[in-house]
């Protein structure tokens, strides 16, 4: 395996956008990549896309849509779905193409349109499908299914409705800082805690919206990379997990799952995020700072412990001691997060390496990470698949 | 055609008609996974079997682990009550080591505590279009 360069990062707003189509919203994305990379259209030579599942079979089929608008040139690309970890995973393919040897140059794009209000369960109805069951049978929701596991670590934890707050001011104070988050306001606590109940305990503010983006990234063969970008920035590890036997985790689209645990929570998070310590060789006390999936203030809570930045239940006093943001222990969604951007599922990955590619290259203006070397990427997944990336200078 | 007046929002989840309702798992006789629904198989990674599955019923009586209560209607396919009153929703730990969903019912939500006793039962979970009852399993709280 040779070493892989990140040359080019694109993104489309994150919004609500009636009137544009997923290609519409790639090719902005992919238009910006080609611009950052000093590249043309006709230099990339594969790509992998996230599918846009909401979007019939184009959107499930979206490398010929996208290959369409740009001009067709042939090449191969290949479609990808893995729900909150699609764009990761979309990021990882092209990865291990060029990696591999087989391609120089490979365009990773995601883009998702997100329908209104709460998801509810996808394709044809079918019994057997534990998905449908837990909508059809209980109507239990995304949050509902966060809050039942944040429920259990307030037991376990101490944790309060302050630090729930916390998680989503922390966030918001990053947001708005950043030109292109679509939240900007920063959030008082006591905003937070006069928000909507939604799933008790997690309030309106707490959990997160979901929208319309797109994101884009040019990976090149590391030796190749300077002739586009004068400053590279080096894909160090990627990976990705499916969950482990005995994760005691409320999982997002199952209606079981066992008491005892004999694995760790989110244990899909746990496998991506130690394959690609791995494969970077670095361990959590190397990396300076995160972009985390805060699809809600649980998350926020329980993320830096599955990734190893601190103990089980040590969250809440990092967001007390305000550990979390610039000058901090560890910075924590430097970009603002799914709270300022808004969740576009199969995107989301790739907005993560944009802010982490913009702050290793010190284009973080005012919420730029002091001295950033090492940053990582981490989503989460529906029903147990999760992705990661370590990049560094 | 006979005109419904309440039927189970899916078949085959539960024993029903009954005054003891069971959820219908399945369970690995070579690894004892346990699991719901039946359709769901689960299995220990070394198992040396995973065709030795049988169905059983599940206990009837477990403790709440934790819920949460939804306090804005779920999206269709689920069925709400009518009019929509807060949602609560618990995740209940069985003797046979795994937990399930489900909606939590004959108390107020202030009476829900962590670690309650509670029984299966099966109730209307709200009408479907034609005004029939939609079934689903509920915890109750014992």
């Amino acid at each position: 395996m040779r070493d892989v360069a990140i040359v080019g990062i694109g993104m489309h707003p994150w919004g609500k956008f009636l009137d544009k189509t997923f290609v519409d919203m790639s090719v902005v994305a992919i238009e910006e990549a080609l611009k950052d990379a000093k590249m043309e259209w006709k230099d990339v030579q594969e790509m992998a896309a996230g599918i846009w599942v909401w979007g019939s079979v184009s959107g499930l089929n979206p490398g010929p849509s996208i290959t369409a608008r740009m001009g067709e040139t042939g090449i191969p690309t290949t479609n990808i779905f893995n729900m909150c970890a699609t764009a990761t995973n979309v990021f990882r393919a092209a990865y291990n193409i060029v990696a591999s040897g087989t391609k120089d140059i490979v365009l990773a794009i995601a883009a998702d349109k997100s329908p209104k209000g709460f998801f509810t369960t996808v394709g044809v109805p079918d019994p057997k499908d534990p998905d449908y069951l837990r909508w059809r049978m209980i109507g239990l929701t995304n949050p509902g299914y966060w809050a039942i596991q944040l429920r259990k670590r307030m037991e376990d934890y101490g944790t309060t409705e302050r630090h729930l707050a916390k998680a989503k001011v922390a966030c918001s104070r990053f947001g708005a800082l950043n030109p292109r988050a679509l939240y900007k306001k920063v959030y008082t606590e006591e905003e937070v805690l006069n928000s909507q109940m939604v799933c008790d305990p997690l309030r309106l503010l707490e959990i997160c919206a979901t929208r319309d983006g797109a994101a884009a990234a040019i990976l090149c063969s590391a030796d190749k990379a300077k002739k586009y970008n004068a400053r590279p920035i080096i894909v160090a590890g990627v990976g990705e997990g499916s969950s482990l036997y005995g994760d005691p985790t409320a999982r997002l689209g199952l209606v079981c799952g066992p008491v005892e645990a004999s694995a760790p929570l989110v244990s899909e998070s746990y496998a991506a995020a130690r394959m690609a310590y791995e494969a970077a060789g670095v361990g959590p006390e190397d990396i300076d700072f995160v972009e985390l999936p805060d699809n809600s203030s649980w998350h926020y809570l329980q993320y830096p412990e599955t990734l190893g930045f601190w103990g089980p239940g040590e969250t809440e006093r990092m967001l007390d001691e305000e550990q979390t943001g610039l000058g901090g222990k560890l910075p924590i969604n430097t970009s603002g997060g799914i709270a300022s951007f808004g969740e576009a599922v199969g995107a989301q990955g790739l907005l993560q390496i944009y802010e982490v590619v913009s702050q290793l290259r010190g284009q973080g203006g005012q919420r730029q990470v002091e001295n950033a070397k090492v940053g990582m990427t981490q989503t989460y997944g529906q029903l147990g698949n999760s992705a990661t990336t370590i990049l560094k200078i | 055609m006979t005109e419904k007046k309440e039927y189970p929002g899916e078949e085959g989840l539960f024993t029903w008609p009954s005054d003891q309702p069971q959820l219908i798992g399945g369970r690995c006789k070579v690894c004892n996974t346990y699991y719901f629904p039946k359709s769901f198989v689960r299995h220990k990674p070394d198992c040396k079997d995973r065709s030795a599955t049988e169905d059983v019923l599940l206990s009837r009586k477990g403790k709440l682990y934790s819920y949460t209560v939804q306090y804005v209607p779920s999206p269709p396919p689920a069925v709400n009550p009518d009019p929509f009153v807060a949602n609560p929703i618990g995740w209940v730990a069985l003797p046979e080591g795994i937990a399930i969903p489900g909606r939590i019912t004959g108390c107020k939500l202030e009476d829900i505590k962590m670690h309650m006793d509670v029984e299966l039962v099966v109730e209307s979970g709200g009408k479907d279009r034609e005004g029939n009852d939609v079934l689903i399993w509920k915890w109750r709280k014992i």
